[in-house]
């Protein structure tokens, strides 16, 4: 680490990811970061195997959502004083190598938030055309609604200084949060970086992803979100 | 008579129902309240109901009261909806405090390590659990010891 990042932390969120875990902490751990993974009340051992493949494990006694347990990363995180956090996924689709380059967008002076897009340059493995389509109309979406000329969209890869981790907060406990995060961005002012990310996508990764019927939940969600204070 | 008073009794609640659910909820608190005057207003005036009912192709006046109090049902369902989602928030809330705090307590404390030269091999406990370069005994009193967080090296 060289610049004015003295302290990255790598959040990454879990649930029901045993098989895979331990490979993907270990990746982390060997790059050179410290890793919290949040437990989202699994019912196998992710936390154990996390755990012992070298992570600070922090446990949800019940299950509540993706979108909770990176907030829940992010708050630990802060509070061991971490001045830039990455935020990763569970399931093996990303490369500990991208850290470093999100990192380094985040050194550039005033720039507190660094978005992986798959779509900018470079070969995203396997992905199959339902989730392209997918990914497209959740683009359209969010570019309709938060006016951010973003590339990607619903892409776990980010990293983030500490002082855009404390100006946004999810409250999407669910996959929404993606979406929200983005239209935290645009509310906060604080400027944005696109950097080109690999994500390899497997036939476990896939299994775990989103599906059309989670457009919907997510859409839904976003709408009542909206409703009260 | 007797189903105005009754209806007026019943709406009144709404409206203090409305006036309550205004303050989590502007939007589904306006709506009740408008449609629950709306309702009291045509309970009364009911040849106000008809005329507005034919106005608006329904045509009976106790229909449109009908359709009145069905969307006043569908905000309540909107808004118990809502208190739903709040009450999740806070439940979010107070797990992660506790998980945060959790994990805190636990930094530092490490599991032990396996002792790699154990010579009681055949009626030892120590296997190492494959893949995991840490004994099973360990990992299991680990996980008896009721402990949520912290590191190894």
């Amino acid at each position: 680490m060289t610049g004015r990042i003295r302290n990255p932390w790598v959040v990454v969120a879990a649930y029901n990811e045993a098989p895979v875990v331990g490979t993907v902490v270990s990746g982390i751990r060997r790059a050179g970061y410290a890793v919290v993974v949040v437990d989202d009340g699994s019912g196998d051992r992710t936390g154990d195997v996390a755990l012992l493949a070298g992570a600070v494990v922090v446990r949800h006694p019940i299950n509540l959502g993706q979108g909770a347990a990176l907030q829940t990363g992010i708050d630990y995180a802060l509070e061991q004083r971490a001045d830039a956090l990455v935020t990763f996924d569970a399931d093996g689709q990303h490369s500990p190598a991208a850290i470093a380059a999100l990192l380094a967008a985040i050194e550039q002076p005033g720039i507190d938030f660094a978005l992986g897009s798959r779509f900018l340059t470079g070969a995203t493995a396997n992905l199959p055309v339902s989730r392209r389509i997918l990914l497209s109309a959740a683009l359209w979406f969010t570019r309709a609604s938060t006016g951010l000329p973003v590339t990607d969209t619903h892409n776990g890869l980010r990293a983030m200084t500490a002082r855009g981790a404390r100006a946004i907060y999810l409250r999407q406990n669910r996959m929404a949060h993606a979406s929200e995060i983005l239209h935290q961005i645009a509310q906060s002012s604080l400027r944005f970086v696109e950097v080109p990310v690999n994500i390899e996508y497997s036939a476990y990764s896939l299994g775990k992803g989103q599906r059309i019927t989670d457009a919907l939940t997510i859409l839904i969600d976003l709408f009542a979100r909206r409703l009260y204070r | 008579m007797i189903a105005q008073l009754l209806l007026t009794a019943f709406l009144a609640l709404v409206l203090v129902y409305a006036w309550s659910a205004h303050r989590t909820v502007p939007i589904i608190g306006l709506l009740a309240g408008g449609a629950a005057l709306a309702g009291l207003y045509f309970v009364w005036v009911p040849e106000h109901a008809t005329a507005l009912a034919a106005f608006a192709g329904i045509g009976r006046g106790s229909d449109l009261i009908v359709y009145t109090w069905v969307v006043i049902s569908l905000l309540i369902m909107l808004n118990l909806h809502i208190k739903l989602r709040l009450q999740l928030d806070m439940i979010t809330r107070l797990a992660r405090a506790v998980a945060i705090d959790r994990a805190k307590g636990m930094l530092g404390q490490r599991p032990r390590r396996p002792r790699s030269n154990c010579r009681r091999r055949s009626r030892c406990h120590c296997q190492v659990a494959p893949g995991l370069g840490v004994t099973r005994r360990a990992r299991d009193d680990w996980r008896r010891s009721g402990r949520t967080g912290g590191q190894i090296a």
